[in-house]
């Protein structure tokens, strides 16, 4: 409810701090006055992006504040509320897939994908409909018909590891 | 060489055994695409830009035209059928379409889509066969000047008309230009916001940006919703044993004005930067319906209701290549897919494609239309097996497309650092949604952004640090008027109403 609320208010002030973030890093741009003129050199464009971002979050924030003193929560769609659970659902998902990109490299292509897989699939599959055994099917076929389509077929690079050491890749 | 000649030289690079294959490919999993609902053309070309790699550009740009005329034409499948549109270019089909349908009317209403899906689809590409050359052989003048004025007219479009709050649409499209001035500077030489780190040297690169954002965005998005209930049964309705296409000789001819009408705005609207299929097939409907003696017959099902969405979304696809192709310029994320390609394959959209590499060109010209044909005869034929795949569930299909993107991230440089970055832009995509932020005025400013910056640069460095030219070029100044004024327009808009408002009291 609050951040419907203060939705805008809220972004606003991100994008201030990211532009005045942006804004400081882009005057430590080094330029070469010597070659390049000051009206086209590296700096130009940043400073520029920089002051529009700045000038549009002060205009964002002045439309929040405006939004969040006549808001009216019964007003708008309440079909998209997202309970605690969903939100668990989302942080799981993206642990596994942080865990995924950083596992592909030292457990080779094969092995992270069938893991990734089977673990996604219980994570987003409703209760009572998690068939490990499905789930573990799918999961190792997908992996290996990719592996052979980029692979084999399309003579890609992927990681190595157990697995494709073990198919002779 | 003349324009026949090489209308005859692309259809020969395309209808060769695997030229034909791909196309029959590209066209199913685009329909597949296009009747998931959350899955869309963009997507689509961006999981099959890493098949891509190792093809040869004609080859490429073949598959991607037929996932690109698949995807859009498939939204039509779910609109009908289960009244969700596959993509937002679909939306307005949904208007009469279902109704159709619950009038014991399915078939008839899928013949229609399909053949007139078809028909906007021909029409464009003739369009674009023929306006194209024409605007490159003009645009092959143009300067640092004019590139630099449709650069900031097209992303003032985007900014302004894609999303409701002009405010958001502009930071989104600033935030875009921000990340593409990340890495070595193109014309100075220095560091921009590399932080030291190598990784940065080189940028974020445009594909790892755009599969993060649309992509692994709309995965962990999907999340959020994963345990709530599954869509339900569809019915699926027996195409055989029906005579043509479901409609009447008289009904097509009576479709003909509205089809024509509904083709042209979804070919302008197409060639307009920043407006593509979403808008027209809803802009499509509303004119059909307005110009309608008898309005009040749209909603009920009728097929003028799903003629007018069905034509203009898939005219939209020609008309969207003809920036594109002349000048390089995206109107769309689809697009900016394709642009995505085409530089990878070592081919630089503009007017100089048309000279250096007719041949691709008119590749891409000859795939459109043998896709339109492919698509015709798919989607009727093979409607079932469509239907079939709208019951895969979304915890077992949204996995195996991440998968897909980590796969297609990894190959761009062969290491794990873009999967890292598409990662990274998986959360800006998932952040935009919580905050509706449009995603799309991002990505063009994140292409269109460097186009403007190395325009205005040059243009700058060339007359000495005057802005003149900028301003005397008939071409650059126009864009450049309109552009102001769109943004005066956009942002008085708010006065405007207050003042007709207190007229009103």
């Amino acid at each position: 409810m609050t951040f419907r609320k203060y939705k805008d208010l809220i972004l606003g002030s991100v994008m201030l701090v990211i532009s005045g973030l942006y804004l400081y890093f882009a005057q430590q741009i080094k330029t070469r006055p010597k070659i390049i003129p000051s009206y086209s050199n590296a700096r130009i464009f940043p400073t520029i992006l920089g002051i529009l971002l700045l000038a549009m979050s002060i205009l964002l924030i002045i439309q929040g504040i405006r939004k969040a003193k006549s808001f009216d929560a019964s007003k708008g769609d309440t079909g998209d509320q997202v309970s605690k659970e969903d939100y668990l659902v989302v942080v799981l998902t993206l642990g596994v897939i942080l865990l995924y990109v950083l596992l592909m490299v030292p457990l080779g292509f094969n092995l992270s994908t069938m893991l990734y897989l089977f673990v996604q699939f219980m994570i987003l599959a409703p209760k009572g409909k998690r068939k490990p055994i499905q789930f573990a099917v799918i999961a190792i076929a997908f992996s290996l018909v990719c592996f052979f389509v980029f692979r084999v077929g399309l003579s890609q690079m992927l990681p190595r590891g157990i697995i494709e050491s073990l198919l002779g890749y | 060489m003349s324009t026949w000649q090489l209308i005859a030289n692309g259809f020969a690079m395309v209808l060769t055994p695997v030229g034909l294959l791909l196309q029959v490919v590209g066209v199913a999993v685009g329909i597949v695409f296009g009747a998931l609902p959350g899955l869309s053309a963009t997507m689509a070309v961006a999981l099959f830009l890493p098949v891509t790699y190792s093809m040869t550009p004609s080859n490429a740009m073949t598959l991607l035209m037929a996932l690109f005329i698949g995807a859009i034409s498939g939204g039509l499948i779910s609109a009908i059928l289960l009244r969700i549109p596959g993509t937002p270019s679909s939306v307005a089909t949904t208007f009469d379409g279902h109704p159709m349908v619950k009038k014991g009317q399915a078939a008839k209403a899928l013949g229609v889509g399909i053949v007139f899906s078809f028909l906007g689809t021909i029409f464009s590409t003739i369009l674009l066969m023929f306006i194209a050359p024409e605007i490159a052989r003009v645009a092959i003048a143009f300067g640092p000047a004019e590139f630099f004025s449709i650069a900031i007219f097209s992303l003032t479009m985007i900014a302004t008309l894609s999303s409701g709050n002009m405010v958001k649409g502009i930071i989104a499209g600033l935030v875009g230009f921000m990340f593409s001035t990340v890495g070595t500077d193109t014309i100075e030489g220095t560091q921009r916001f590399t932080f030291g780190l190598t990784n940065l040297k080189g940028g974020f690169d445009m594909l790892g940006v755009m599969v993060g954002l649309f992509a692994v965005g709309e995965i962990i998005a999907a999340a959020e919703t994963a345990h709530h209930k599954q869509q339900s049964e569809i019915t699926v309705p027996n195409m055989k044993g029906i005579k043509g296409f479901g409609f009447t000789v008289k009904e097509f001819v009576g479709q003909r004005w509205n089809a024509l009408r509904s083709a042209l705005i979804g070919f302008g609207i197409g060639v307009l930067p920043g407006i593509g299929g979403g808008t027209s097939n809803m802009l499509a409907y509303t004119v059909a319906k307005t110009a309608d003696k008898n309005p009040e017959r749209f909603g009920t099902g009728c097929i003028d209701g799903l003629v007018a969405p069905e034509t203009a979304n898939n005219a939209t696809i020609g008309g969207a290549l003809v920036p594109l192709l002349t000048l390089g310029i995206p109107g769309d994320t689809t697009t900016a897919m394709l642009l995505g390609a085409l530089t990878l394959h070592g081919l630089t959209p503009g007017p100089l494609l048309f000279q250096n590499q007719a041949d691709v060109v008119y590749g891409i010209f000859a795939a459109m239309l043998i896709c339109s044909f492919i698509m015709l005869a798919m989607e009727f034929y093979g409607l079932r097996v469509f239907v079939k795949m709208l019951a895969i569930p979304k915890y077992i299909l949204l996995p195996c497309i991440f998968v897909l993107c980590a796969l297609g991230a990894y190959q761009l440089k062969n290491n794990i650092s873009q999967v890292l970055a598409c990662l990274l832009f998986g959360l800006v995509g998932y952040g935009f949604k919580k905050f509706s932020i449009p995603s799309t005025p991002f990505i063009l400013g994140f292409i269109l952004g460097p186009l403007a910056e190395v325009n205005y640069r040059r243009g700058m460095m060339v007359t000495n640090g005057s802005f003149t030219p900028f301003l005397t070029s008939p071409i650059s100044a126009v864009f450049l008027a309109i552009a102001v004024l769109v943004i005066v327009i956009y942002a008085t808009k708010p006065l405007r109403e207050k003042r007709k408002a207190a007229k009103g009291n």
